[in-house]
């Protein structure tokens, strides 16, 4: 692969790199004929963005240079903070940058970053190559049934009124409103922090289809990195997303020479903990939650729906990724879809479907849930067991 | 108990925020006390025991909100006292300065809040949007009440008119990186000495020709170790000796359109700054003296 970036240009790739590094430790690149793909996945597997930069995007391109025979782009992992290195100070690179050059060195596997700066000045980076595959997420755009476009400034602004120290937001979408308000975890003290909410008007919005009410959850510190890339390239933002425990997707896009897909794992949000809306259903709601915990925390659902409560629960692994090495990649990601397109069709009861692929990591609060699960269930009845008394009751003193 | 207030002038909320953040800049724990006709805001240090609060703010409820309803406990406890964090309060408030209202109540939303509904304008259309924070509070009871009570000070030897903060504060802040304690001397003749002494040098800025308010002279300086000012009489003159950093904290209140700022010194043992503002806030902060 050999591409050259204009000045300008440099400038948009520098944000990217500065985007991406607040998602993932890890950047993979991967040249095909008409585009290059930068990548990044965080360690949790709950957020991934991609950016994709179009041939016009750079004043010469070429994606496979050197090798000749099995016309093949270049598929390679480099780390981020080397990718970061390169490009210090994105806001001034459009002055100090006439031209970047980016070409693979075949013989010492490195990855040569070469900006030409004005006065003469070269700066050379050699990259160490990590590895040699590329790395893909499957999640669905464009088939989902909510869709914002925001300018970038309305949600950065919102964000203004959250503290620093909040970590999780929620969203609470309906087609007269959008509420956000930051994620107060269950285990946390009340008497300590602030609960924020915002509602914005859907005329605010550039866009807005809401088709299924919903309310997700998502990581801040991402999503705060991604409208900062939006901000500053002055571009709007797209949400697209589906329903609580789905990936949300935010497209940043040119129209022309680059798309960036930030995608996040929402997680479900426990509606009681939840509570600046209005006060009479927090009385309930809270009334509920009492109910709940004297009951030591038995849910009451029936078993099925504890189990995608659960899976939902699970912040990560929210979307597949595969490592791609061969072709295989195209079948497999056409059967994932083919799933998707399955469940979507026959509607909500399917749902669960979709969680087998989730791998579930170890829970340990729930293990004694599991191992007493019976006494846990709503239709326990002490009377009805019938099993042999492996210990009889001790004598009352 | 009760209590809703709405604010809607730019001015007054402006003020209002630059008030909070001092407080919030001073102590990271405050009491909000409402009562029918004033909002006090008191800062009182944990082990200060009977010596003054550190912080008394007086904020006159007319001149800064349209609506204010309060009720209190019963006829005889008329007020409502609340202990916040001064820190959530300023960083809720940090958007008013653009803000179109600020409408603050009492709510009880699985435990007793303080509800700030701030009206945004939006940057891009001429809509408005609602910012709601629930700030936790604190209820104190009634018995603790006492605790929190206006202070009761000795009367000032002295009360001169400072010049003006941002002066003061970079005076003080240069001062500071090289001592920990300033003495701060006052005549009667209207000059401010700001001293500091190192083993190295000693440092003094005097401010002249500053309006003097009171004087309750004459000062006995038998049993102190002062060596004496040249050509000035020293029964005219008062000093109290105190911690740079709690003062040059007060001072950061430069922020604040202000009147005046009176200093009081009670000889050697106390010294008092009080901010007047237009909209007749008082923010008054003691600073105990330093005495070896």
């Amino acid at each position: 692969m050999k591409c050259h970036i204009p000045g300008a240009n440099v400038k948009v790739l520098g944000r990217t790199a500065h985007a991406l590094a607040r998602f993932g430790d890890e950047l993979y690149l991967e040249s095909l004929p008409d585009c290059i793909l930068l990548r990044t996945l965080n360690a949790a597997e709950s957020a991934y963005a991609m950016v994709k930069f179009n041939k016009n995007f750079f004043t010469y391109f070429n994606y496979n240079y050197y090798s000749t025979e099995d016309n093949e782009g270049l598929k390679c992992k480099i780390s981020m903070k080397s990718a970061l290195n390169i490009f210090k100070s994105p806001a001034h690179m459009d002055k100090q940058v006439e031209n970047l050059e980016i070409k693979l060195d075949a013989e010492s596997c490195k990855l040569i970053f070469q900006l030409k700066c004005r006065h003469g000045i070269v700066k050379t980076h050699f990259v160490s190559i990590l590895d040699c595959k590329a790395m893909q997420a499957v999640y669905t755009k464009d088939s989902v049934p909510n869709r914002i476009t925001s300018p970038q400034r309305i949600l950065s602004e919102a964000l203004g009124n959250f503290q620093s120290s909040d970590d999780q937001v929620t969203l609470e979408v309906s087609s007269q409103s959008l509420i956000m308000r930051n994620y107060v975890d269950t285990n946390v003290d009340l008497t300590k922090i602030i609960r924020t909410q915002i509602s914005l008007k859907p005329s605010e919005f550039d866009g807005y289809a809401i088709e299924a009410e919903t309310t997700i959850t998502f990581t801040l510190k991402e999503f705060r990195a991604l409208l900062a890339f939006a901000e500053a390239l002055n571009l709007p933002l797209q949400l697209h997303f589906e329903t609580t425990g789905r990936p949300v997707v935010f497209i940043v896009h040119n129209g022309s020479t680059f798309e960036a897909h930030f995608v996040l794992a929402t997680s479900k949000c426990d509606s009681a903990s939840q509570a600046t809306s209005t006060q009479h259903t927090n009385v309930e709601r809270s009334k509920r939650k009492d109910s709940n915990s004297t009951l030591g925390s038995a849910k009451k659902k029936p078993h099925l729906e504890v189990d995608i409560s659960k899976c939902l629960d699970e912040d990560s692994h929210l979307f597949n990724f595969i490592d791609i090495p061969e072709e295989v990649m195209l079948n497999k990601t056409s059967t994932n879809g083919n799933i998707e397109n399955k469940s979507k069709s026959s509607g909500k009861t399917e749902e669960p479907m979709d969680c087998d692929n989730i791998p579930a990591s170890p829970a340990a609060k729930n293990m004694i849930k599991s191992v007493f699960k019976r006494c846990f269930e709503s239709t326990f009845d002490p009377r009805n067991l019938h099993g042999a008394i492996l210990a009889e009751n001790s004598d009352s003193e | 108990m009760k209590f809703r207030a709405l604010m809607v002038d730019a001015g007054p909320m402006r003020e209002f925020a630059n008030i909070v953040t001092i407080i919030s800049k001073l102590s990271k724990e405050c009491i909000l006390r409402v009562a029918a006709d004033t909002l006090y805001f008191i800062v009182s240090d944990d082990n200060s025991g009977p010596a003054p609060p550190v912080l008394w703010c007086e904020i006159p409820q007319a001149m800064f909100f349209s609506e204010y309803q309060m009720v209190g406990l019963d006829d005889e406890h008329k007020d409502i006292y609340l202990g916040l964090s001064s820190g959530n309060l300023s960083r809720s408030l940090v958007t008013l300065k653009t803000a179109k209202s600020l409408k603050m109540k009492l709510t009880k939303k699985q435990c007793p809040c303080l509800t700030l509904e701030i009206e945004m304008p939006s940057s891009t259309s001429q809509q408005t949007r609602n910012v709601t924070h629930d700030i936790p509070v604190i209820v104190i009871p009634r018995k603790m009440w006492s605790e929190f009570h206006e202070p009761n000070t000795p009367d000032p030897d002295i009360s001169i008119e400072l010049p003006a903060l941002k002066q003061l504060r970079t005076t003080i802040d240069r001062m500071r990186t090289m001592a920990s304690e300033v003495i701060i001397w006052a005549s009667a003749a209207g000059r401010l000495t700001l001293q500091i002494k190192t083993d190295m040098a000693k440092v003094s800025t005097r401010f002249k020709e500053l309006r003097v308010e009171a004087f309750e002279g004459p000062i006995d300086h038998s049993d102190s170790e002062t060596e004496s000012q040249a050509n000035e009489d020293m029964s005219r003159i008062c000093y109290c000796r105190v911690d740079a950093k709690k003062l040059s904290m007060f001072l950061s209140a430069d922020q604040v359109t202000h009147n005046r700022t009176l200093c009081s010194i009670v000889h050697k043992k106390l010294v008092i700054l009080c901010l007047h503002t237009e909209e007749n806030v008082r923010l008054q902060c003691f600073i105990s003296g330093i005495v070896y």
